[in-house]
């Protein structure tokens, strides 16, 4: 891809300046949950956001997963006035995006885990992953098989046929965890993936993305407020108040 | 398979609403083939009197009447440029009280003289029992019943029949037409000027000669002659005669069997409306449990399309299946009511493939439609806050 010979400083995977989020809670009561954040993610990075609760951590995930939009510009009322957002990934502008074009890269290049595994749950464990290949663009029996593989690098390929309820939590968690790899994205965004795990299970989960990290390259963001979960990590990104601290 | 699944998470709830689209498709069926039936019945009829051939009245007006008219205007109607031959005939209801018994075709005593028609009705009669009427009958009481008549009568050949208090002897019994023949007594001419002149006020009577009498005429055209020019003709020579052409009784019947139909499939329709809302109903509380799962399939790149078309293809399933079930269930009660009504010439209902095919199509359809409002709404919830929702 790159003609150039001489090895460059690794180019950011993810890069935001001025990210601002103000969310309207009533008529006259907003909430500024990003006041103004600068990030930059490298490429093969494992990042931690960590925070106290209401620190902004799961809003700027949402923004760099492109599940909301910053804010365009100083917004109305109480917001304060600042210069234009910017979010590149994979050195795209991604402020501009349509939602249905957030939702292809959503789909295509990135992998999501959440704190309560959200598995479909008339959907067996093959199936659940199968979907993200669906919505992916992939069918038939090549998503198949990539579903088994995936399901296979979480070790869970013996239980593919299982529902959720027929899962223990960490099962689930790593399902989720297979869905979220089995289109190879570029990132893998987390919000508190051991958060509902007790210490045992928690250890596993971080062990088995700390291996995928470094086996396959792909970037990690996991949102956390477990102190462990961010030693794990190669760097922290630490929020507090709606910003960068 | 997976909308399979989401059916069965509810049993109870989809169940109530496949059964609410099945009641109405039933109903819709049912109705749909009473209404097939009818307008089946009205072509037969008019192919009755597709002979091309006016039927003529005395006392003007665009409906049949029974008024009393001398034989002798026959001739002067058969002198009329196109006409070919004219048949003289009396028919008359065959009691006071049974007009508007029956549907549609009331029981008649027709008379005319067997054979005058000189072989041009086109409706050809056959005897299931017994004979037909011939000239020779004349001056004689036999009688040729129609199917539903002498069922209702429970007569066969050889036996009599009172008819406006005179006995008759049945000596045939005709097959099924399925139109007004059906529900005839025939009789020769001079019986029924005899019986017909019974009814008449004595006043009227006085003036009469029952041998002179007739209530209509049968006037078929030369061939190639338009009935409608025959008809007008007619009326220019005599302003007291009424005519009623091959084409009236089309539009008439046809007018009257097009509302009638109207009906029946409103009614069928509004219970087919009503059971889609209930699809509605059922669509909207399930995409409100399925919040976060909608959020979860959002957020890992499922598209707005994408959510809207699952949504309507599982309750464009709820609707087909409920048409398929009312289906079945309507085609079992009309082939049992038409199977209990056969021995009696009863056939109240036709289930065409058209009306089956239709009736599935449509509540396939509602279905989808019904689900799209649900559908819209879940495809615009924002993903974190249905990932949130509890």
């Amino acid at each position: 891809m790159n003609a150039v010979e001489t090895p460059l400083p690794p180019r950011p995977l993810l890069e935001g300046r001025n990210l601002r989020k103000t969310y309207r809670l009533s008529r006259s009561n907003t909430l500024q949950a990003l006041r103004g954040v600068e990030v930059r993610i490298e490429t093969g990075e494992m990042v931690a956001i960590m925070g106290p609760s209401g620190s902004g951590k799961s809003t700027l995930m949402h923004i760099l997963g492109l599940l909301h939009a910053p804010d365009l510009d100083s917004g109305r009322g109480l917001s304060c006035h600042g210069p234009h957002p910017e979010l590149t990934f994979a050195g795209r502008d991604m402020v501009a995006l349509g939602e249905s074009e957030r939702t292809r890269i959503r789909a295509r290049e990135m992998g999501f885990v959440f704190q309560d595994f959200n598995l479909v749950s008339t959907l067996t464990a093959l199936e659940n992953v199968m979907l993200a290949c669906d919505y992916a663009g992939t069918g038939g029996a090549k998503a198949r098989a990539a579903a088994l593989e995936a399901l296979s690098l979480v070790g869970l390929f013996e239980r593919a046929g299982h529902r959720p309820a027929e899962l223990s939590g960490g099962e689930q968690q790593r399902v989720a965890i297979a869905r979220a790899l089995v289109n190879r994205p570029s990132l893998v965004l987390a919000d508190e993936p051991t958060g509902n795990l007790d210490s045992a299970r928690s250890e596993e989960i971080l062990a088995l993305l700390r291996r995928l990290n470094i086996e396959h390259g792909q970037t990690f963001v996991l949102v956390t407020h477990d102190p462990e979960v961010g030693e794990a990590c190669d760097r922290v990104i630490r929020m507090r108040d709606g910003q960068v601290r | 398979m997976q909308m399979l699944r989401n059916l069965t998470r509810r049993r109870l709830r989809t169940g109530l609403t496949i059964l609410g689209i099945t009641i109405g498709i039933w109903a819709l069926v049912v109705f749909g083939s009473m209404a097939n039936r009818i307008t089946d019945m009205v072509s037969k009829g008019s192919a009755y009197y597709d002979s091309g051939a006016v039927s003529v009245w005395g006392g003007g007006g665009s409906m049949p009447k029974s008024n009393p008219v001398d034989i002798s205007i026959g001739d002067k109607l058969a002198a009329l440029e196109g006409v070919d031959v004219v048949v003289p005939g009396v028919s008359l209801n065959i009691s006071d009280d049974a007009a508007g018994m029956s549907m549609g075709l009331p029981p008649m005593i027709t008379g005319e003289v067997a054979g005058s028609d000189k072989g041009r009705m086109t409706m050809v009669l056959r005897a299931a029992m017994g004979r037909l009427l011939t000239a020779a009958d004349e001056g004689s009481n036999v009688t040729v019943l129609g199917s539903d008549l002498a069922r209702q009568h429970d007569k066969r050949t050889g036996d009599t029949i009172a008819l406006r208090g005179e006995e008759f002897r049945v000596v045939g019994i005709l097959e099924p037409t399925l139109t007004q023949p059906d529900n005839s007594a025939m009789v020769p001419l001079a019986a029924a000027q005899r019986l017909y002149m019974s009814t008449l006020p004595s006043l009227v009577k006085a003036n009469l000669t029952a041998s002179k009498v007739a209530t209509g005429f049968t006037v078929y055209p030369t061939p190639g002659t338009v009935p409608e020019t025959i008809a007008a003709e007619i009326r220019a020579t005599d302003a007291e005669l009424g005519t009623m052409t091959p084409g009236d009784f089309t539009r008439l019947a046809g007018s009257y069997a097009d509302m009638l139909n109207a009906v029946l499939v409103g009614i069928g329709l509004i219970s087919v409306v009503v059971g889609g809302l209930s699809v509605v109903n059922t669509m909207a509380m399930s995409i409100a449990e399925r919040t976060r799962e909608i959020g979860i399939k959002r957020a890992i790149g499922a598209s707005r399309v994408r959510i809207v078309r699952e949504v309507v293809a599982e309750s464009a399933l709820i609707g087909c299946i409920g048409g398929v079930i009312g289906l079945v269930l309507g085609a079992a009660i009309v082939t049992v009511a038409n199977e209990a009504g056969r021995s009696s010439g009863t056939i109240l209902f036709e289930l065409t493939a058209g009306t089956a095919m239709t009736a599935v199509a449509f509540s396939t359809v509602l279905g989808a439609i019904a689900g799209f409002v649900p559908a819209l709404h879940a495809a615009r919830l924002d993903p974190v806050a249905a990932l949130r929702y509890e």
